[in-house]
This record gives C-alpha cells, sequence and structure tokens, in this order.
C-alpha cells in the first residue's frame, strides 16, 4: 500500500480517545492479576492461622505499609514506562523512599536492648520467603504483561523490570496475609529480595514478551 | 525544545479529540521526518515499510501520548522503537544510540521540498515510462509487486530496471560533476 493511501485509511478511522485510557486498561488487567494472587495466597499457601490477632499487631501494619507504598510507585512506573519518551528517573528514584523508612525501623528493631538479630533477620521462613512472594506475584505479573503489551513499551527490559517491581511489591501485600513475620529486618531483607527476585524475573522475560 | 513541539502537539490533542484534518496535517507531517529518519538508516525498501509501520503504531497507541509530555519526545520513542524492530528481523547487529528526538525533526519540509524539487529535474531525463517505475517504487513507497501487477513487468524486471535507471541518473550526475570541475 502506498503511504498516502495508509494515511488516508487511519484518518478516515479516526475514534476520540476518552482521557485515562492508559491507567483504565492499566487498573483493569491488575484488578485481575490480583484476584489471581489472592487466590495463590488462599489456596495454595493459606491464610495464617493468626489472622484475627494479627490484623491489629505492628507487623501486619508495616509489612502492608512497606509493600503498599512500593507497589504505589511500580505501579507509577508501569504508568510511564508503557508511554515512549516518557522520563523514568523520578519514580525510579521514589522506590528509595519505603526501602529507606523500612531500613531505619529494621536497624532501630536490631540495635533496641535486648534484641535477638538472628531471630529479627531471619525468623522461620526466610528460606522460602522470597520464593514464595514471588509464586504470590506470578499471576499480577502476567496480567501486567498482558496490560503493559496494549501501551507501547519501547525499552522492554526496563519495562519488564517496572512491570516485576510493581507486581513484586503486590505479590508481597498479598503474601503478608499467609506469612506469619513481623519483624523489620526480615520484612526489609527476605519481602525485598522477593520483590526483587520478581522485578528479575519480569526483566528478562521483557524481551520477549513484550513485543508489539 | 524542538521547533515543531507546539504545531505537532496541537494537532494531536485536536486528533485524539476526533478532529479527522488535524490528525492528516500530523500525519503528513511525520511521514516527512520519518522518510528522512528511515530513509538514513535503512535500505530504501525497508524504509517505506518503517514509514507505514510507525505510522500504523502511532495510530493504534495514541492514546498512550500523555498530554503533559512532549509530542515529539513520544513520536521519536516509538519511531526508534520500529528502528530496534527493524534491525532486529533483518539480523543486523547494529547499536541504535541514544540520540535525542530532535534527531527525527531536524529534517524538515523546505529541505525536502527542495530535494523533490532537484529530483523531479533529474527524472525528467529518464524516458517517460522508466520515469514513472522509479516515482512510484522510489519517491511514493509503492511496493515492487504492486508495480510489477500493474506494469505487467515481472518483480525482477521492474528491480532491474529501477536499478538500472538510478544508475544512469548517478552516472549522469558524476558526468556533471567532472564537468564542471574541469571547466574551472
Amino acid at each position: 500500500m502506498r503511504t498516502d493511501e495508509l494515511i488516508a485509511q487511519l484518518t478516515g478511522n479516526l475514534d476520540p480517545i476518552r482521557k485515562g485510557t492508559v491507567v483504565r486498561t492499566l487498573s483493569g488487567a491488575i484488578l485481575l492479576g490480583l484476584a489471581g494472587s489472592i487466590l495463590v495466597m488462599l489456596t495454595a499457601l493459606g491464610l495464617r492461622h493468626d489472622f484475627a490477632a494479627a490484623v491489629i499487631s505492628f507487623g501486619m501494619w508495616m509489612k502492608l505499609a512497606y509493600t503498599f507504598a512500593l507497589a504505589a510507585v511500580g505501579f507509577w512506573l508501569v504508568e510511564r514506562v508503557g508511554r515512549p519518551g516518557a522520563e523514568m528517573t523520578k519514580p525510579g528514584l521514589f522506590l528509595a523512599l519505603p526501602v529507606l523508612a523500612i531500613a531505619v525501623l529494621a536497624a532501630l528493631q536490631m540495635s533496641a536492648p535486648g534484641a535477638n538479630i538472628p531471630v529479627l533477620v531471619l525468623g522461620h521462613s526466610s528460606r522460602v520467603c522470597a520464593f514464595l512472594v514471588a509464586l504470590t506475584a506470578l499471576p499480577t505479573l502476567a496480567a501486567t504483561f498482558w496490560a503493559l503489551r496494549r501501551l507501547a513499551p519501547t525499552q522492554l527490559t526496563l519495562a519488564g523490570v517496572g512491570a516485576g517491581l510493581f507486581a513484586g511489591a503486590a505479590g508481597a501485600f498479598v503474601y503478608s496475609f499467609h506469612c506469619t513475620e513481623g519483624a523489620a529486618p526480615f520484612v526489609g531483607l527476605w519481602y525485598t529480595l522477593g520483590i526483587l527476585l520478581t522485578a528479575g524475573i519480569g526483566g528478562f522475560l521483557g524481551r520477549f514478551l513484550l513485543r508489539w | 525544545m524542538i521547533a515543531q513541539e507546539a504545531q505537532y502537539r496541537d494537532w494531536m490533542l485536536a486528533a485524539l479529540t476526533g478532529d479527522a484534518s488535524a490528525y492528516r496535517m500530523l500525519l503528513e507531517g511525520l511521514t516527512r521526518h520519518l522518510r528522512s529518519y528511515y530513509a538514513r538508516r535503512l535500505d530504501p525498501g525497508a524504509a517505506e515499510d518503517a514509514v507505514q509501520e510507525t505510522l500504523i503504531a502511532i495510530h493504534v497507541r495514541r492514546a498512550t501520548y500523555e498530554p503533559a509530555l512532549p509530542f515529539t519526545a513520544w513520536v521519536y520513542g516509538i519511531a526508534r522503537y520500529k528502528l530496534i524492530d527493524e534491525y532486529r528481523r533483518s539480523k543486523r547487529h547494529a547499536t541504535v544510540s541514544l540520540e535525542e528526538a530532535s534527531d527525527l525533526f531536524s529534517h524538515d519540509a523546505t529541505e525536502v521540498a527542495l530535494a523533490r524539487r532537484d529530483v523531479s529535474k533529474l527524472l525528467a531525463k529518464l524516458p517517460p515510462a522508466k520515469r514513472q517505475l522509479v516515482k512510484d517504487i522510489k519517491l511514493d513507497g509503492v511496493s515492487v509487486a504492486e508495480v510489477a501487477k500493474r506494469t505487467g513487468l515481472s518483480e525482477s524486471a521492474v528491480k532491474v530496471t529501477v536499478h538500472r535507471a538510478i544508475k544512469s541518473l548517478n552516472d549522469e550526475l558524476v558526468q556533471n560533476r567532472e564537468n564542471r570541475d574541469a571547466d574551472r
């Protein structure tokens, strides 16, 4: 086809675009993905046995706040990474804020009098935590990829890492309802590793799965 | 700030609300930049394909343009992605440097118009049948298969004719330059 014919065709096929289309595409997919992650948590892992008591514990709220903050910045990253020409440094830098906050909290807990550092850092599930976070994150990662393919990511590895960071943080949020750990050093180390693991998976797969 | 930013952005914003005439001007303007961008980086056949692919991508993905961000950077992001895509497909290992969006927009319409005038003067030296072939394939981006179908020639005959015509024009240009240099 000649280029001028193509232009005529595209021009004749011009529907108005509603504002917020990108965010709607992303949110829709991500809600589905989150439902998948919750299902994995409830069926494969199970809600924590002391859930009723934990709802009012500091540890639970700290985990939720930490992972929610990372997921919120992650969502922002994903939204930008799907738009050509958008600058990524600022949301990238914002990721440091929650990490810094939990690092400070972890340092406080470890330097408190009578602190048992190995227990604070290793808890009782350090061997599986990061892997289970990534497992819980997988449905959300798949949904985020699906949505990103409908946007226009131009740096595929970076887009995959962004999707992985978001999905990892969302997965860790969901995983919080299974895991009984509540110490800041544990969460700051193993949850963060689980999120980074998911980001690595996303970065690796991005090149192959995000092409459009 | 790129000179065309304000004009193109206005057209794009109008297009997003469904204004077809603004959209046409936008796509026509962008086509000129894209042609020269890809012509400097790809083989002639692949270049026009890349222009069309980029136009389609711009159309299909137009919802990803965020009005708070520069429009030229958005287009450049897509153009660069399609260039990398083309290299990947042709298994050519090339690095695409992180140029600025200005690289896409530095070749403007006047320059193209002047070049077109020179080209049409040159083309006038060819016999009419050959001239039409060269014009269709090299300037208007018609595919070889289509021209072959229309003229009844085989695809390879079309390619060979165009190739010879270009070569004869090229020889003529060289000849002219040598004559001019000799006159001095």
